[in-house]
């Protein structure tokens, strides 16, 4: 604690003009998020999800047949397991950066710092949300490339050309369209479950933990219903299920392309007995999907807001 | 010694002005009904026992946690109405400093200026320098001793050259330079026009850096005084003679010196008759025990915080 350093006038000046800002604060935390290792190893990590499948599909030894044979069908088939893999993995990749960019500032404290210095409550909260969608948005658009760019030269590494592009149809460009849609919604689902799991437990290790297992946990809770409605053969245990997030999600790309696009996951329950052909359960269809999925997310979405303004913060 | 509650000093710009300021939990009050104004260029001293509602305070008044009832205002606006105004101009650092571990010094300096709107690297340079840190600006915050962590938590605070600076124990951690740098720097910044705001349990600092103090116990304010003040002792003198005890014996026989007493250097503290110096050395020279000082007794500020804090218990005074 030296000599006082006087600093020039304007800079002077201009230190005293500087109040928070929205931008800045965004500035703010990408420079924070690209200081953390974490972020680049995720990344890494992330980018080899991405390539993975492609090289394992690249290997298989009736690919050429199987292109010859149904271009539209293995491009199809393409479309379901890329996609499901950027989907899942990076909402998983999104669940991390959220709850750490979120809760790492309850953890540390330093959300005491920002907001002792005029830092608005919600602009805080908003500012992290912003730089993680963005984070989203360039993820997935990097996958779709990746994914685009690598099919296109397996193909033409294998076939020698690519005439079987030619085969898309309209339709199954409007299907890969939906399935981006549907992919950047469970990213901002995935980003609004780890917001309100790091704001309700205002640390990193809450969040972190609260948004990693409730995919997990909701996906197995309908082994639980099925074997509830096995014992006690009552709908409800079968019906609930079609009001879980993740196997809404998880149905969703099959429902919105009528079938055309498969993808992974546990799904709400839906039985048929042969013997009887009674149905047993809720069937669901896309709007169900789409309403479920907006009533969690505004759910979260109000959770992390309603606490983050109204919460004294004792950190 | 009688209780002062003049929340507020004569003159100047008030800077900081709270306002019955309360904070309830449950049934428990924190902070209760708390008026205090600091002025412009003041070295405000708050101190208080542990639990005594200090750190609840600072967090109000900064915006942190809401107020039950009552106000604060800094720079002459509500922190609730203005925050957004009035709280960059106010640098703080509350309990023990926060910093993002898994960055170096300078750039914990540049996140938080970022999200304040920009702070020039000159700016960054300067603060790391009044700090002492600028030889460990570019290692990881978490290899950084406390000392050092606390050094950091200063030069966050003072990153946007602030008119209020609020420090929460600044000198937790510092070794005995730099508990001295501190003290320094303190100054300077009031030299300039700056008013701090410290909460210290080091009441020898306090007493060395601070204008005024003021007191709180089980969340109400004690006592607002000037150091002066406060460690004067009222009325007595502090008087160094040779037989002390027998001195002591003659002046507790007289109607004016019932409470006199030796403090622990020997020194006979009294009363005088009429309250006047001039008239205790005549008596005592006429009974044969010519002092060798007379003076007016002082008390150490850890002294007069004990006494009014129960013991630093917080204990109902």
């Amino acid at each position: 604690m030296s000599a006082v350093i006087t600093t020039p006038t304007t800079e002077q000046m201009q230190v005293h003009k500087a109040t928070p800002s929205f931008f800045g604060l965004v500035r703010g935390e990408f420079f924070k998020l690209s200081r953390q290792w974490t972020t680049w190893i995720l990344f890494v990590l992330l980018l080899g999800t991405f390539v993975l499948p492609i090289i394992v599909e690249a290997t298989g030894a009736d690919i050429k047949d199987r292109i010859n044979a149904d271009a539209l069908h293995f491009y199809y088939n393409q479309l379901g397991i890329t996609m499901s893999i950027l989907r899942v993995f990076s909402g998983i990749f999104l669940l991390i950066v959220t709850a750490r960019v979120i809760g790492l500032e309850y953890q540390l404290g330093t959300i005491r710092v920002l907001l002792s210095r005029g830092v608005g409550r919600l602009q805080l909260l908003f500012a992290k949300l912003l730089t993680v969608v963005l984070v989203a948005l360039a993820i997935i658009a990097l996958g779709i490339l990746i994914n685009y760019l690598l099919t296109i030269l397996m193909v033409s590494a294998i076939i020698g050309n690519l005439d079987s592009l030619s085969k898309l149809t309209s339709q199954f460009w409007s299907d890969a369209w939906v399935y981006v849609w549907y992919t950047l919604l469970n990213a901002g689902v995935s980003i609004l479950l780890a917001t309100a799991a790091a704001v309700v437990g205002r640390s990193l290790s809450f969040g972190l933990s609260a948004a990693l297992v409730f995919f997990p946990i909701d996906n197995f809770g309908t082994l639980i219903m099925n074997l509830a409605f096995r014992i006690t053969h009552s709908d409800f245990w079968l019906s609930i299920t079609a009001y879980f997030l993740g196997p809404n999600l998880n149905v969703m790309p099959t429902v919105l392309t009528s079938g055309r696009v498969d993808s992974i996951g546990a799904t709400p329950l839906y039985l048929v007995d042969p013997q009887t052909n009674q149905a047993h359960g809720i069937l669901v269809d896309g709007t169900q999907t789409l309403v479920v999925a907006a009533v969690y997310a505004a759910i979260f979405a109000i959770a992390a807001i309603w606490l983050t303004w109204k919460r004294d913060v004792k950190e | 010694m009688p209780e002062r509650n003049a929340a507020s000093s004569p003159g100047g710009e008030t800077v900081v002005n709270i306002r019955n300021l309360t904070k309830q939990y449950g049934q428990r009050l924190a902070v209760n009904n708390l008026s205090l104004e600091v002025q412009r260029g003041e070295i405000m001293g708050f101190l208080g026992p542990n639990g005594a509602g200090k750190t609840t305070t600072i967090r109000m008044m900064l915006g942190l946690i809401a107020a039950t009832s009552g106000s604060v205002e800094i720079l002459g606006k509500d922190i609730v109405t203005h925050r957004a105004q009035i709280l960059p101009r106010v640098g703080a650092l509350v309990e023990t400093p926060a910093l993002y571990l898994y960055m170096s010094g300078r750039d914990n300096l540049k996140a938080v200026g970022d999200a304040l709107g920009g702070v020039p690297k000159a700016r960054i340079d300067a603060v790391l320098e009044m700090v002492g840190l600028q030889n460990r600006q570019k290692d990881r915050v978490k290899t950084y001793s406390l000392g050092m962590k606390q050094r950091l938590g200063v030069a966050m605070a003072l990153l946007q050259d602030p008119d209020v600076l609020v420090l929460d124990e600044p000198a937790n951690g510092l070794d005995p330079a730099g508990i001295v740098e501190m003290r320094d720097l303190m100054h300077r910044l009031s030299a300039e026009g700056k008013t701090v705001f410290i909460s210290s349990h080091l009441l020898s600092e306090v007493q060395q850096i601070c204008t005024r103090v003021a007191i709180i116990n089980l969340g109400k304010l004690v006592t607002v005084s000037s150091i002066g003040e406060l460690t004067q002792s009222h009325g007595e003198f502090s008087v160094t003679l040779d037989r002390p005890q027998e001195a002591l014996a003659l002046v507790q026989s007289q109607p004016w010196g019932k409470n006199a007493r030796l403090d622990a250097n020997g020194a006979l503290i009294t009363t005088a008759p009429n309250n006047r110096g001039r008239e205790l050395n005549l008596f005592l020279v006429k009974a044969g025990f010519a002092p060798d000082t007379l003076t007016q007794a002082t008390q150490d500020l850890e002294e007069v915080f004990l006494r009014l804090t129960n013991g630093g218990a917080g204990g109902v005074q």
